[in-house]
């Protein structure tokens, strides 16, 4: 069996050679990272419009939304550059041609994921790194090492929430053809995970929190931050519920993957 | 053109087969309504009336867009792409069609089947769950019309972006860039009146708001008089019959090349 | 003990009976009816270490669902399946590493990347040592001049190209056994006769376990020592070739497009190959799908060129193709008895 090390040894090498060829399509790169770099903004702009007509949203100024923003970005860069293969699923199983992921001796969710490394993830990542370290001196947050730590500790789980839910809702391809709106609902989830959750009451606000929890990907986590005394002790958990999720994914996709039998006998 | 609409049923009988995706589709909606009521509930907080709009004529605006969201909502980009690439277009250049005319129908058998699955009933949850009042006037008979020349427009472009991606190769980005320029500068995601006012007397010159802002008015404020809606529509039949023109020039332009590239 | 044993293997699959409408789908979700499918009904067979195993059949006979338990795809419904020692389906990673797999149309290799970083990679995914790998990368180019592709990107390899380093591929990690399918489908002649002598070389240099899944009889003749026949989850036929070999060889299949074809033509044209040939003609007729009526000849019997000559003085034929008999009809054939 391989250990940790050998899987990030051989997604180094399997990677390399991958952005290595892909760099070939310079025309592509650069106009899919300008696409990305707008889509990445389009809420953000949704927001500053907002907030030029009323003084707050739900309590949270300008510059506190574009720290949740920035944090949202950050955490769903992974989902973004990791499992961007995610997408592809419905089309490997519909033709066939996802039977080939059984046949090597390493496990089937890294082999399926490694064959896309999606750059212009990191389009997304830079900008929202630039709009944290802006958002964090507008608003005069002090970084201790202890809050640093917090801060790697909460981007982790919520990247792990985001890419559950996404990959989750990509393996109702293994089931039924017409797949594409699960995935579709995944990524409406996604665009509102920077809304302040406090717009939110009742069912909403549960399901947001408990059972599709979208508010561990940004809301919640920026919340110790920004508003630290307003924060529930929930947030500390966050590697647990990131963890947690990614386990029922990872159970859904064995799920999938065994119950798939391929096209033709 | 009668010899098209056997494409535009076909395409509407695929959507039938497809049941749990709507299920699904229309759940997605669900969500995103109550979402849209809950942000906008707590912008209208501060007041009763932002940028000339109630909470209710904005939520209606919104909520509606979602519901002919997937209308207006093409993909004739994609198909341009796949054909061109895929050198399927050979075999449609071969046969007595008009590759236009038939995407334009397969893409119109679909959005029949969507309005009856999709649109209608987030249309009634509206009504009914969310309790969101329409108001009467010569607006609501001119939406249907209004949405028609939205989806020729919005098709125009999307075909226009589709060839662009032959020449570039790359249709992601273009379509990318594209879905967020319509979408938040057309009224998708929020009304247009909340845009500062400089931004929006440029946006009234782009053919974007002619796609989801006029048809949403007629059905936000349809009391308005036919003096201010026929000039809209106008407005939108112009851009309709620009786009599908041009789309149409650029495509033969793209066919010659194809043709003599060989491939 | 046998490389792959095989006992009393059984598949059933469960489908749902779908309900029409929205409505439909949605009770479908809580409650369904399902009929069961048997794909494998009872096969066994052992297969030793260093064979080269013809398996073949109609499509539908259950072939693709055994190839996908002995690879450790699907689990069995019932019986025993062992490769080397250890059951397919709860090993699937420990299997995989003494395996081959080559899917005909499908490359397994990475799309993108130049052949030789494939096999790079394939390196590291298998752990083959440095003095392995230089060594067969050596025995690749001189059996098929591997290295002579080694720089391309796998997509712009011909179809022909693409099998061979595919072929390749799988032989790299010396594996115990490779299962080929469909191997040289869509290849010209010259490409088919590189790709056989290079898996038979493989095949004697390695003692690597061989087993072929192919519609191409002329893979069959040209590879295989044994054979074995699947038809509807069942085994018809497991045994040495030279018996169907017989079967093979002497047939042809002349389909012919008769204008005016009615179902009396049918019988007319049987009727008339009696009068002419005699009763012990080994003719036998056949309508196929989109008008093309099949006509086997045995040609130790009777000539082709006799049978075609009659065919096109007594009827209007309006095109004709001469072919080598297909899969369908050898499976008819031992149905039949022809192998006693």
């Amino acid at each position: 069996m391989r250990t940790l090390g050998e899987y990030f040894r051989l997604y180094i090498i399997i990677e390399a050679q991958y952005i290595k060829a892909r760099m070939q399509y310079r025309a592509d790169f650069i106009i899919s990272s300008i696409g990305m770099f707008f889509s990445s903004l389009a809420t953000l702009g949704v927001f500053w419009v907002i907030l030029e007509t009323v003084p707050d949203l739900a309590g949270w100024s300008l510059m506190e939304m574009v720290f949740i923003y920035a944090f949202y970005m950050i955490a769903i860069s992974p989902m973004q550059i990791l499992f961007d293969h995610a997408w592809q699923i419905r089309f490997h199983v519909q033709q066939g041609t996802f039977l080939k992921y059984y046949f090597r001796p390493l496990n089937m969710m890294f082999y399926y994921m490694s064959e896309m490394f999606d750059l212009k993830g990191l389009t997304q990542l830079v900008i929202g790194i630039a709009l944290l370290i802006y958002s964090s001196i507008q608003l005069n947050l002090d970084w201790s090492l202890t809050r640093f730590f917090l801060l790697l500790m909460t981007v982790f789980s919520a990247a792990l929430v985001q890419i559950s839910i996404v990959v989750a809702a990509s393996c109702a391809a293994f089931w039924v053809i017409d797949s594409y709106p699960v995935l579709g609902l995944a990524w409406k989830l996604r665009e509102f995970s920077p809304y302040p959750m406090s717009i939110f009451d009742g069912a909403f606000r549960f399901a947001f929190t408990y059972v599709i929890p979208i508010g561990f990907v940004a809301f919640y986590p920026s919340q110790l931050f920004l508003r630290p005394e307003e924060v529930s002790s929930l947030v500390y958990f966050s590697p647990i519920v990131g963890l947690g999720l990614f386990a029922i994914t990872y159970w859904i996709w064995t799920k999938g993957v065994n119950s798939y039998t391929g096209t033709g006998s | 053109m009668r010899s098209y609409l056997p494409v535009a049923r076909a395409t509407y009988m695929i959507g039938l087969v497809y049941r749990f995706g709507f299920l699904f589709a229309i759940v997605g909606n669900l969500v995103y309504l109550g979402v849209a009521y809950y942000l906008w509930k707590s912008i209208y907080r501060h007041s009763e009336t932002l940028r000339g709009l109630t909470f209710n004529e904005t939520f209606l605006y919104v909520g509606l867009g979602s519901a002919i969201f997937i209308l207006l909502k093409t993909y004739a980009d994609w198909i341009i792409h796949y054909e061109i690439r895929e050198g399927a277009i050979a075999m449609y250049l071969t046969k007595p069609i008009d590759f236009q005319i038939y995407a334009l129908f397969a893409n119109l058998g679909s959005m029949i089947m969507n309005v009856t699955v999709l649109t209608i009933p987030t249309a009634l949850i509206m009504t009914l769950i969310f309790k969101v009042k329409f108001a009467f006037g010569p607006g609501l008979f001119l939406f249907p019309i209004s949405l028609l020349l939205a989806f020729l427009v919005s098709f125009s472009i999307d075909y226009f972006i589709g060839i662009m991606g032959f020449y570039t190769e790359s249709v992601w980005g273009l379509s990318a860039t594209k879905e967020i320029v319509v979408t938040v500068f057309s009224g998708a995601l929020i009304p247009l009146q909340f845009f500062p006012e400089a931004i929006q007397k440029v946006l009234y010159w782009l053919p974007f708001q002619a796609i989801y802002h006029t048809p949403l008015m007629m059905m936000t404020k349809p009391d308005q008089g036919l003096n201010i809606f026929l000039p809209m529509i106008l407005v939108q039949l112009a851009w309709a019959a620009i786009l599908f023109v041009l789309a149409r020039l650029f495509y033969n332009q793209a066919i010659k090349v194809l043709r003599i590239a060989g491939g | 003990m046998s490389l792959i044993h095989i006992k009393g293997l059984s598949k059933h699959f469960k489908i749902l009976n779908r309900r029409e409408g929205l409505g439909g789908a949605f009770r479908d979700l809580f409650s369904g009816s399902y009929r069961t499918v048997e794909a494998v009904a009872d096969i066994s067979f052992d297969i030793e270490a260093g064979e080269i195993v013809g398996y073949i059949g109609p499509n539908g006979a259950g072939k693709s669902t055994t190839i996908k338990m002995m690879t450790g795809i699907l689990k069995p419904t019932g019986g025993v399946i062992q490769v080397n020692g250890l059951a397919p389906y709860e090993n699937r990673i420990r299997q995989a590493q003494i395996m081959g797999v080559v899917f005909g149309q499908r490359t397994q290799l990475w799309w993108d990347l130049p052949v030789i970083e494939s096999f790079k990679i394939l390196k590291e995914i298998y752990k083959v040592d440095q003095t392995t790998f230089d060594k067969h990368m050596g025995l690749f180019n001189e059996l098929v001049g591997l290295n002579a592709l080694y720089s391309q990107q796998v997509r712009t390899l011909s179809l022909g190209q693409r099998m061979l380093c595919d072929i390749a591929a799988s032989f790299l990690h010396n594996p115990q056994v490779v299962f080929l399918d469909e191997p040289t489908i869509g290849l010209d002649i010259s490409v088919k006769a590189k790709i056989r002598s290079l898996i038979k070389t493989l095949n004697s240099e390695r003692n690597t376990t061989i087993i072929l899944t192919t519609h191409d009889l002329g893979d069959v003749e040209a590879l295989c020592q044994r054979i074995i026949i699947i038809d509807k989850g069942r085994i018809l036929y497991d045994g040495d070739i030279k018996r169907v070999n017989a079967l093979f060889g002497a047939y042809r299949t002349l389909k012919l497009q008769i204008d005016n074809f009615t179902e009396a033509t049918l019988q007319t044209l049987k009727d008339k190959l009696t009068e002419c040939f005699g009763a012990g003609h080994g003719i036998t007729v056949a309508e196929t799908e989109e008008f093309w009526t099949d006509v086997t000849i045995d040609q130790a019997r009777t000539p082709l060129s006799d049978v075609l000559s009659f065919v096109m003085k007594n009827f209007q034929v309006i095109d004709v193709r001469i072919v080598e008999i297909s899969m369908e009809n050898v499976v008819r054939k031992v149905y039949d008895g022809a192998l006693g």
